[in-house]
């Protein structure tokens, strides 16, 4: 396994463009979105809207980590070293896993980033060391179930224009029907139930009040982190699935 | 001993394509095996099947003495394949290339370092080190692809057509590369290739398929026996009066199949004394302008066109 996400971070680090395009579009929401509605969620009784949307931009910032680590299969499948590791002695979780860890390594760099240049804009973690570590577990669970998600979503379409543009379609509806921008306690109706279904929101908030709570709820976190690793549990199974199925055509 | 052997072996893909039908064929350990067959014969569906990427639907598969079906595990320890498509990692160097092949075998890091070195060597690849991967040749990718996967030193080697777009001095140190390795480290290659030059070259035994099945196995001598027959070639002064002619060759009654090699007509014919009188005659006859004509031997090529080209094509007349 540790060979395979070893030849990854070398296909990364060589693309090194990868991590800007991935990590752009989040700062933006981040730096510019952040600086410009700010303003007017004063009245809502937020206090640092940088804080407030930073695990939303963190969420996305994931997605489009683990997102590009789907497009590696494209890449491995036109360039042969799909089939050439498949009839290799290596198991097929290896090959999986390795593939997954890659784009949560990835995830955690960017989100390293995100946290760093948010920091100049006055947010910092108000539950201290053990809020961060949990932060560190909730961002592992979301990059985990992600990864395989896009790596069974890049294996059951035909070609990397097609897998953009379905993921594009999943993630903005994903991110605005949560609680990313805004707080959803004034929704109502249909848009309510389906921001509360979300399991995103969940994380989403679970961040938010390991950010801003200066004691950690833990009756609020654990849910989080359970409702994720069966999440995780399921999105590896499907991966598993869909990998074995490459090769019963 | 038996390297590869395959009973009734059938592959039929979900959408219906039957692209393997009961193939039966065995493969002797350290030979070299050439597979032969036009487009669409199974080549590839075989190959699959041989190094576990896909599951046979029925039939079965022994591989140095273990169904591969029950063992794919074991069997992935003891194979490579060198696949149509070049395979290296471009962002990776030489070394690095072969050192990610080498752990995906799992292979010492010691013994590894030996090897590497050795296969560079073999390989003639020691000048290319300090270039990026990218950068390289089709020809020495194509060597540092095989390079790699010679890193376990597998017992078998399966070779999907690896000299497919090499200039001919290439193609030739890769016939000697491929000789080396069958020698030197007894590894039993299966190649498929649509070179039947390579194969007569390469080969100690040649298998041609067809529609999924095998129609001849066997050494290059026993294949000749499979079309029984001389043949006569007729030299034109030139190719454009050699293809004029051809078809109405073909279409002559004794004619079994004709192709055009150069300025040269050949023809598979039933008896070829008689035959050879009736062309000659014919050709004089109508003043066609040739060079010679001749009785010749079947090679290669004459057996495959001859097993593999259709009935219609052959005016309904089977071997």
């Amino acid at each position: 396994m540790m060979n395979i996400l070893w030849r990854n971070i070398k296909w990364r680090f060589k693309n090194k463009f990868t991590i800007i395009i991935t990590i752009l579009q989040p700062l933006l929401w981040l730096v510019l979105y952040s600086a410009v509605a700010g303003s007017t969620m004063k009245d809502t009784g937020i206090t640092n809207y940088t804080a407030f949307i930073l695990p939303g931009v963190m969420f996305l910032v994931t997605f489009s980590s683990c997102n590009s680590g789907g497009i590696m299969n494209f890449l491995m499948k036109s360039s042969g070293s799909f089939y050439r590791i498949l009839i290799s002695p290596v198991s097929r979780s290896s090959i999986v896993f390795a593939q997954m860890l890659e784009s949560i390594l990835v995830s955690f760099f960017e989100v390293t980033i995100l946290y760093v240049v948010s920091i100049f804009f006055s947010v910092h973690i108000s539950s201290g060391i053990s809020g961060i570590i949990l932060m560190a577990i909730l961002i592992f669970l979301l990059a985990f179930f992600l990864s395989g998600l896009a790596y069974t979503i890049s294996l059951c379409l035909p070609n990397e224009v097609v897998y953009e543009t379905v993921m594009t379609a999943i993630v903005l509806p994903i991110f605005f029907l949560s609680s990313a921008l805004f707080p959803p306690e004034n929704l109502s109706g249909g848009l309510a139930v389906s921001v509360k279904l979300n399991p995103f929101t969940h994380v989403i908030n679970a961040l938010r009040s390991l950010i801003f709570g200066e004691k950690i709820v833990f009756s609020e976190i654990l849910p989080v982190i359970l409702l994720f690793v069966l999440m995780c549990c399921g999105s590896y199974a499907l991966a598993m699935w869909r990998l074995k199925n490459e090769t019963s055509i | 001993m038996l390297a590869i052997e395959t009973h009734e072996l059938v592959k039929q893909y979900k959408n219906g394509v039957r692209a393997l039908d009961n193939l039966n064929l065995e493969v002797n350990k350290g030979e070299i095996f050439s597979l032969l067959g036009p487009n669409g014969a199974g080549k590839s569906s075989l190959i699959n099947i041989l190094t576990t990427f896909y599951k046979p639907t029925s039939g079965n598969v022994t591989m140095l003495g273990k169904d591969i079906c029950k063992e794919p595990a074991w069997v992935r320890t003891q194979i490579a394949c060198v696949a149509q498509h070049i395979s290296i990692d471009e962002h990776l160097s030489l070394m690095e290339n072969m050192t990610f092949q080498s752990r995906l075998y799992k292979v010492e890091p010691k013994v590894a370092k030996i090897r590497i070195n050795s296969l560079i060597d073999i390989f003639e690849l020691s000048r290319y080190l300090k270039y990026p991967t990218a950068s390289y040749s089709g020809g020495v990718k194509r060597r540092l692809d095989i390079a790699m996967n010679m890193v376990s030193i597998p017992k078998i080697l399966f070779l999907d057509e690896p000299t497919v777009g090499m200039d001919v001095m290439s193609r030739k140190a890769m016939w000697e590369m491929l000789l080396k390795i069958r020698d030197e480290y007894g590894t039993t290659i299966f190649l498929t290739t649509h070179y039947l030059e390579e194969a007569d070259r390469l080969s100690d035994t040649i298998c041609i398929m067809k529609n999924g099945k095998e129609v001849a196995q066997g050494t290059l001598e026993s294949l000749r026996g499979y079309i029984r027959q001389n043949m006569l070639c007729i030299v034109f002064p030139n190719t454009r009066e050699a293809k004029k002619y051809k078809g109405i060759l073909e279409n002559m009654e004794f004619t079994k199949f004709a192709g055009v090699r150069g300025n040269s007509v050949v023809l598979g014919v039933e008896d070829s004394r008689n035959s050879f009188t009736i062309v000659n005659k014919w050709l004089l006859e109508h003043h066609v302008a040739f060079d010679a004509i001749e009785i010749v031997e079947p090679s290669l090529e004459d057996v495959f066109l001859a097993l593999t080209s259709s009935e219609e094509n052959r005016g309904g007349r089977g071997l």
